[in-house]
């Protein structure tokens, strides 16, 4: 079990933070659509496993000790070649270095560039009272700027996902607006379902974020994804 | 704590009540609240300042609570927090029913009332008794003659439960629901700190009550979230449950810090929880009552269209304005409602396009009634809302309108006979002390009268998203 693993993993280097190929990688296993990340711990396996995924890349530093891989200039979006994921590692890496000297760095991620759609975001945090609840929203300035999101407490029953997902000012977003291609959200709602279960039934994770999540006509996938774990004992 | 409701049962409706330490200088308050006790009052007081003031009011009074003679089914304690685990501890040797605690001083004070708190709800739990508080005003059985206070009424009772962390809030709703609405309480509970009973235990034993029709909380904080929520998710579709949050800004939560050391909580989370189970949030008393009095009264509501009928034509555009801010709709009667309105309603100076401004057709109790007929089989209208210009309907119901009782004669005949829910909504303006009089006058009669239609809106509209809900379970 990749959750196992990688909690006792995660345990024994003594970090709370997981990567994103390990998060992805469990949220895979429980059921979640995911863009698939793999690790490459150098150049030459960046590039190898970008020929093996196709074309446009996306290359990400993955680090544990960092948690915003945009912040740091960690993050390099549609490379089109075997020269240009080269020079994004080079660049990624000095820039990590830069920004944070002490981190341990495993490697980058590297991701096929998804299809670009409605950006949703998904996301889990604790309360001390009710624990586990469920936020969303959309992506972007809609939620950065006029915290346009809804919440509701896990576990989620079929009605709680369909209410959550109208509750936000820009639901007609989601329907289609002005040409725009509607996001399919009976399979959005199935997600939010799936997302509920998987932490309802792992109470070591503290808190976990699906940003952005794309949402398409004929289904949503998380590009990214951060699991942050509860502290031992 | 998983409660046991036989033990609660027996508390709730004590043969034996003892107050202990209670004292001339609050004028023997919580004697003189019991003693409409169905069954044996005594009291525990040691200081012989106290002793004769008890003895006066024909109250035996022990030195020992070990003295009582038993069973002793419920005891009050007002005494000093530092001797409270002392006296706690004869009430689990007396094999008492169940406490609650009145003394303050405990978590929402000091380290000192912090670890004083920890140690009694030790004892409590450990001997598996019922511990109410502390900082509390216990509980109030109007059957039983169990009261908070002595401005609470005794013998008869009603279709609903309350539990609150304030005394003040747990008695005003009591007197108020009665004095605005004419509804009476079956129980509450006053339970401050909750140090061993939470929310969720009186609410899970408030909805086993078969009695109970509507349960209303203030809370300020929860310990155990996850069960207040899986009791709400589990209640609420079967009995409307109305929940008043406290500090809710972080202004309000410091103070509920101080005044019953609670943890607020985050207000989003709260309303979230409120919304998932399908509790109804109310902000302050007025919409506590009013809601409680929508939802017992008026039955299960179906939609959101209103015919308004107003006393003036000012009064429809704000009446009107007022009900669409709560999301409320005045729509378009039906043709053949215009029709039959149309062969008899005098327009010089009044209207019926909906809202409909009545008050030149007004002062016949025969028109009024033609009127709320066709307004109750129209089928654009969820329900009908009638204004009252307390001071015009006051004198009319007074002096029988050129002797003629016709006019409150055919409201109280349409609340009997109609259909659809129907409700008055009182302006008082200046005419206040009427108003009161019109309002009590309107609840005997068996009228819902909300004492402005701004409340009337709000209440409706609250009342209405609950049976939506529950519609949809």
């Amino acid at each position: 079990m990749v959750m196992q693993e990688t909690v006792a993993l995660a345990r024994k280097e003594g970090r709370t933070l997981l990567t994103e190929v390990e998060a992805k990688h469990i949220l895979k296993e429980a059921g979640l659509n995911v863009v698939d990340s793999r690790l490459a711990k150098d150049k030459a396996e960046a590039q190898a496993t970008a020929k093996e995924l196709g074309y446009p890349v996306v290359l990400k530093i993955l680090s544990p000790d960092i948690v915003h891989k945009s912040d740091v200039g960690g993050v390099k979006l549609g490379l089109q070649d075997e020269s240009a994921v080269g020079a994004a590692y080079d660049e990624i890496m000095a820039a990590a270095k830069k920004a944070s000297p002490e981190a341990n760095i495993h490697g980058v991620s590297v991701q096929t560039m998804a299809k670009p759609g409605l950006e949703v975001i998904l996301g889990i945090t604790k309360d001390p009272q009710f624990g586990p609840v469920l936020m969303f929203g959309l992506g972007g300035i809609l939620v950065e700027v006029l915290k346009d999101v809804a919440f509701r407490i896990v576990p989620l029953n079929k009605r709680d996902a369909g209410q959550i997902v109208r509750e936000i000012k820009g639901y007609p977003l989601l329907e289609g607006y002005r040409g725009q291609e509607p996001a399919n959200v009976e399979k959005l709602e199935e997600e939010i379902l799936k997302l509920s279960a998987f932490v309802e039934s792992h109470p070591e994770i503290k808190e976990l974020d699906l940003n952005p999540v794309f949402a398409y006509k004929d289904g949503v996938t998380a590009v990214d994804a951060r699991i942050v774990l509860e502290g031992e004992g | 704590m998983p409660f046991d409701k036989k033990r609660l049962d027996r508390v709730f409706n004590p043969k034996t009540v003892v107050v202990v330490g209670d004292k001339k200088a609050g004028n023997y308050s919580w004697l003189r609240s019991m003693q409409t006790v169905k069954g044996k009052l005594y009291s525990v007081q040691v200081s012989e300042d106290e002793i004769p003031g008890i003895q006066e009011m024909g109250v035996t009074n022990y030195t020992s609570l070990l003295d009582v003679p038993g069973p002793i089914d419920y005891v009050l304690l007002s005494v000093p927090r530092k001797v409270a685990p002392m006296v706690l501890a004869d009430c689990v040797k007396a094999k008492v029913g169940g406490v609650s605690l009145f003394t303050s001083g405990f978590a929402e004070t000091d380290d000192e009332g912090r670890a004083l708190q920890k140690q009694i709800a030790a004892m409590a739990v450990d001997a598996g008794m019922p511990l109410i508080g502390p900082n509390c005003m216990g509980l109030f059985n109007p059957k039983a003659g169990v009261r908070h206070s002595v401005d609470q009424y005794h013998g008869e009772s009603g279709p609903v439960a309350f539990l609150g962390q304030s005394g003040t809030h747990t008695i005003f709703f009591c007197t108020t629901l009665e004095a605005i609405h004419g509804i009476k309480l079956a129980k509450s509970v006053s339970f401050g700190n909750a140090a061993v009973m939470d929310v969720a235990d009186y609410i899970e034993y408030f909805s086993q009550d078969p009695e109970v029709k509507v349960i209303g909380a203030y809370i300020e904080g929860v310990k155990e979230g996850r069960r207040l929520f899986e009791v709400l998710r589990e209640v609420a579709p079967k009995i409307p449950v109305l929940i008043w949050k406290g500090g809710q800004t972080d202004s309000g939560a410091r103070a509920a810090s101080t005044h019953t050391g609670s943890l607020a909580g985050s207000q989003a989370i709260w309303d979230t929880v409120i919304r998932q189970t399908g509790a109804i949030p109310v902000n302050s008393l007025d919409e506590a009552v009013d809601t409680t009095a929508a939802l017992l009264s008026l039955g299960p509501l179906r939609g959101v269209g209103g015919a308004l009928m107003c006393m003036t034509g000012g009064q429809s555009v704000v009446i009107s304005d007022t009900f669409a801010k709560e999301e409320l709709q005045v729509p378009a009667l039906t043709q053949a409602s215009y029709d039959d309105l149309g062969s008899f309603f005098n327009v010089i100076g009044g209207f019926y396009r909906n809202p409909l401004d009545i008050s030149w057709n007004s002062g016949s109790g025969q028109i009024l009634t033609r009127i709320l007929k066709i307004l109750d089989g129209d089928d654009n209208v969820d329900f009908v809302a009638l204004e009252l210009f307390v001071s015009m309907v006051a004198r009319r119901i007074k002096s029988g309108h050129n002797g003629d009782s016709s006019f409150f004669d055919a409201i109280t005949d349409h609340a009997r006979n109609a259909k659809k829910p129907f409700f008055t909504m009182l302006t008082p303006t200046s005419a206040e002390a009427e108003a009161i009089e019109l309002r009590k006058t309107m609840t005997e009669a068996g009228v819902l009268a909300f004492p402005t239609f701004q409340r009337a809106a709000v209440a409706y509209r609250k009342a209405l998203a609950y049976w939506q809900q529950a519609a949809q379970r």
